[in-house]
């Protein structure tokens, strides 16, 4: 199994160099779980827990987005706490289905950050921006100082706006916004 | 267990929906401890979701009624708030598992963190872990303005609603009360000015109408009308007198007007730069008073830009807008009384294209301006590129990067390209139109003014003063709206300087601070929790009692809190709760300048400012005999290094002390914190930067240093340490060993596996050395 993981690590970096260099010593390789050994499953209490086939079962298991911006839904990391990773999942659409819905329930909750889907509207006040947008979360309302300081452009078109109170909402591109919504966040910026 | 009485607060009020749905558990409103209202519902979306806590449970209570958790607050073995991607989770670790209990937005993060802690803190006082009940002591920070609900600029800034734009203008004003005198005259030359600016038009009507035509004898018809000087050159004989004497008239106007400019302009220099230097220097001097919390919430940048960027547009304004300003308004309402004077009806046709200019300006100059803005913003982000690549040319080179860096500096350069062509090319086809409207008005003028002349009920002179009137009149109008922008950018400036000048100092003065010119040294922590953002406390509850004199070392890993625990014994910041004393006074209510002027630090990045070593050693003592200055230097065995530099003690040591080694900067800061003479001492990482043989050094000099003063040290290699009385373990924010090196050893704790780890790292490295042998 461990050579399995090794043979598949190769397969996907680029410079198959690197892990023939460091695979003597397991700590420095990154370990790729393979989808079809793994179970997520929850507890009488909700915890998430995962199992390995064969090798281990963690009580609560941690997940984070290695890339949460540019690929969300790939390169899952899966750990037993803060500072143990268990491995790394690539493409979390191989595990079997309620194993998805655990994992997509659980990035949900690690990962706030709403998206803005729509503007109403941009109001000014004192250098005060009052935005009211829809969200995949709901419709919100929030206030921002000033804008240079916060909004954050992401080339070529990602915007991150930060509110009074320390939210942050993702525009992940502002081209595609339609029209009305496009045009509320031109007049600000 | 506690007693609810003094145990119990409420954060939010408790809606009916809430009490209902209790009430079906069986549970009375009176026995509700606390409610906490989240933004954020289960499923993830916006809503709302209440915490409740009572003496026998916890649970939560959905918009819906429904109660997702109920658990037995015995069961409840810790609680805490954890930080995820932009948002908090209340996690419960119960005897069943891990709960994840509530969820809410950034928003909510202080309360839950509070609650957090709270339930956590009684939790252990409940299995005796802590001996006193924690306190209910929550304080929402200040975000919103009180009298008008905005948010505010930060904790420390005034509500920008409530401070008007007018008054800032007023407030500028105030500055210059010191020269009132002058400012008069300023505002008087400006009008004198203006007025004798009007006079040449007219000049040059007397010339045409009564010198120059009169010998064609074009006699005007009758009802034009004719000023009484009009009259007396027509009586001048012969013309060739009458022309000099209104050309000489002319000259010496013009002669006069150019002595008012030179006078208001150097007036106006004079005042602007007086009244923007004192602005500076009041700006500059409360920066130097606010606490350091202030400079923690915004970037140096930022800062320091607030002191020369906005002050210098304010000056600029100041300086050419304001008067430009002035100068242009009066004389377009001269010039139009002028124009209907001479002829109120061919007056009524130059308004027609007056909303046309000010209509097409505006909307002509905010385009202009926004792409102008884009367009700065690209040449910025080049500049960034260049900066980048520059700056790391040798990582460049070295992974021989040369083509992709041309290429990003090309990609930004083809963006700056594109957006300065669009700019410019918006100007370019607009800006003539503008000039059209302008000219159309001149058009009007020369057609209805002509037909006048023509038909004898207006004369020729009239016309062309009629002329040079207009071009007169028209000229602010096409300026006026960027004049407005750039005056509201100005005060949007001044605002922001006075943002800083209002904003709280560190300290205020309010006659009860205690002043303690002789502190001896105590340094006394009871239950002190403090974190940068209240709700994600970095200090837990330390219980530290130093006697006057005594040498601390603080342990732990990167990030446990040994530095933020310095900053809080130099009072950059103060506690949370808890107690923080010296000399058994309350570190809070201790005169500020005696307080620093007894505290020494020796940071591991010692700062130099630009000057020379002697400046530097003697910072804070600026008046110190150069043997004072020597004993300091040679204590900090520093003066074996200086002696040999060709300036000795005169040697400049440039920005951030550039041209020493990083232990030559060490020693003098440690020869600086010596002659300060301080009570209590800080070491911090002072000796991590430099070689072993360096380190040797400054280690001598350190133990000469630390004789008698409280001293608070941290270090990372252990064996720096060894001369401490104390050592105190601090582990994720809290104090859990206090003791001498061989009591901490014996326990074979925290501090004995750190110690062990870097026994097997130095063995390692010495393996390795015996190796490369």
């Amino acid at each position: 199994m461990q050579n399995e993981n090794i043979e598949k690590q190769e397969t996907l970096a680029a410079a198959p160099t690197v892990s023939s260099a460091l695979s003597e010593s397991d700590n420095y390789t990154p370990r790729y779980l393979d989808p079809a050994d793994l179970k997520l499953t929850r507890s009488e209490v909700g915890t998430p827990r995962l199992e390995i086939r064969k090798e281990a079962c963690y009580l609560r298991v941690m997940v984070r987005r290695l890339m949460p911006l540019s690929n969300p839904n790939q390169y899952i990391s899966l750990a037993a706490d803060e500072d143990t990773e268990i491995g790394i999942v690539v493409n979390p659409s191989e595990l079997d289905s309620e194993s998805q819905e655990i994992l997509q329930e659980e990035l949900d909750k690690r990962y706030f950050t709403p998206t803005i889907r729509k503007v109403y509207r941009v109001k000014e006040q004192f250098g005060i921006h009052e935005w009211e947008v829809e969200t995949e979360r709901g419709r919100v309302t929030f206030s921002v100082r000033g804008l240079n300081q916060n909004i954050k452009q992401v080339p070529p078109a990602r915007l991150f706006v930060t509110d009074v109170r320390g939210n942050r909402y993702d525009i992940p591109d502002y081209r595609e916004l339609d029209a009305e919504s496009y045009l509320q966040i031109q007049r600000h910026l | 267990m506690s007693t609810p009485e003094t145990q119990t607060g409420t954060l939010d009020p408790i809606p009916d929906l809430v009490e209902e749905t209790l009430k079906k558990l069986d549970i009375r409103p009176e026995q509700i401890r606390f409610a906490v209202q989240s933004d954020v519902n289960s499923s993830g979306s916006y809503g709302e979701e209440w915490f409740v806590l009572t003496d026998a449970a916890i649970f939560t209570v959905t918009g819906e009624g429904v109660v997702p958790h109920y658990i037995p607050y015995k069961n409840v073995l810790g609680i805490r708030a954890e930080i995820v991607v932009d948002a908090g989770l209340l996690v419960l670790e119960t005897q069943e598992g891990t709960v994840d209990l509530i969820r809410y937005s950034n928003g909510c993060a202080a309360k839950f963190g509070f609650v957090a802690r709270f339930i956590g803190d009684e939790i252990e006082f409940r299995n005796g872990k802590r001996d006193e009940a924690p306190i209910w002591d929550y304080k929402p920070e200040e975000q919103f303005c009180q009298s008008c609900d905005l948010p505010l600029p930060d904790e420390f800034s005034p509500c920008p609603a409530c401070t008007k734009k007018h008054k800032v203008m007023l407030r500028i004003l105030s500055y210059m009360k010191p020269y009132r005198g002058r400012a008069i005259l300023f505002v008087t030359f400006v009008i004198i000015g203006t007025v004798i600016s009007l006079v040449p038009p007219y000049f040059s009507r007397i010339l045409i109408d009564d010198i120059l035509v009169l010998n064609e004898a074009a006699a005007p018809a009758e009802g034009v009308n004719r000023t009484a000087l009009e009259e007396i050159f027509r009586s001048i004989q012969p013309l060739g007198l009458a022309l000099t004497i209104v050309v000489a008239t002319l000259l010496g106007i013009h002669i006069i007007r150019e002595i008012f400019t030179i006078f208001r302009l150097r007036l106006g220099a004079w005042l602007t730069f007086r009244v923007a230097a004192n602005i500076r220097s009041h700006v500059y001097k409360h920066l130097h008073n606010l606490s350091i919390r202030f400079f923690d919430k915004r970037k140096t940048g930022t800062v320091i830009s607030h002191i020369t960027e906005d002050s210098e547009r304010l000056q600029d304004f100041m300086l050419e807008g304001l008067s430009f300003l002035a100068v242009e308004l009066l004389l377009f309402f001269g010039i139009g009384a002028a124009l209907f004077w001479m002829n109120w009806r061919l007056a009524c046709f130059i308004l027609i294209p007056i909303p046309i200019i000010v209509f097409g300006a505006r909307w002509f100059w905010k385009k202009v301006r926004s792409l102008w803005h884009r367009a700065w913003r690209r040449r910025s982000k080049l500049f960034d590129v260049v900066n980048d690549s520059v700056s790391g040319i040798r990582v460049v080179r070295a992974f021989g990067q040369q083509r992709s860096e041309v290429d990003r500096f090309g990609e930004a350069n083809v963006d700056v390209r594109e957006y300065e062509t669009n700019a410019e090319l918006i100007w370019a086809t607009y800006y003539p139109p503008l000039m059209f409207a302008v000219q159309l008005g001149t058009l009007i003028v020369w057609y209805v003014g002509g037909l006048d002349v023509i038909a004898g009920t207006m004369t020729l002179g009239t016309l062309m003063a009629f002329h040079a009137y207009l071009g007169m009149f028209y000229e602010p109008l096409r300026y006026i709206s960027p004049l407005i922008n750039w005056a509201s950018r100005s005060m949007t400036a001044a605002e922001r300087l006075f943002e800083v000048i209002d904003s709280q100092p560190e300290q205020l003065d309010d006659g009860t601070l205690k002043a303690m010119p002789n502190i001896a040294g105590e340094v006394r922590f009871h239950n002190m929790t403090f974190g940068y953002d209240s709700h994600k406390p970095v200090l837990r509850d330390i219980n530290l009692h130093v006697k006057p004199g005594e040498m601390i070392g603080l342990v732990g890993h990167s990030g446990a809190g040994k530095s933020t625990l310095i900053n809080l014994i130099c009072r950059f910041y103060t506690p949370d709760s808890g107690l923080l004393e010296v000399d058994g006074e309350d570190i809070k209510q201790i005169d500020l300048k005696d307080l620093r002027r007894q505290i020494g630090v020796v940071l591991q990045e010692p700062y130099l400012f630009s000057g020379t070593i002697a400046e530097n050693i003697a910072y804070a003592q600026p008046n110190t005999s150069m043997e004072d200055i020597i004993t300091a230097a040679k204590a900090a065995n520093a003066h074996e290094f200086i002696v040999k530099f060709p300036d000795g003690y005169d040697t400049e040591v440039g920005e951030r002390g550039g041209r020493l080694s990083g232990g030559e900067r060490q020693r003098i800061s440690i020869a600086r914190a010596i002659l300060h003479n301080p009570r209590i001492l800080i070491l911090d990482e002072a000796t991590s930067s430099v070689d072993v043989e360096t380190e040797k050094k400054i280690q001598q000099a350190i133990d000469r240093l630390v004789q008698n003063r409280t001293t608070f040290a941290i270090a990372h290699r252990l064996s720096t340490l060894r001369n401490a009385d104390r050592l105190f373990v601090i582990e994720k924010g809290k104090g859990v060993e206090c003791g001498s090196h061989e009591e901490l050893m014996a326990k074979q704790g925290i501090y004995y596996k750190l110690v062990e780890t870097q026994r097997e790292a130095a063995n390692v490295r010495a393996d390795a050395q015996v190796v490369e042998r």
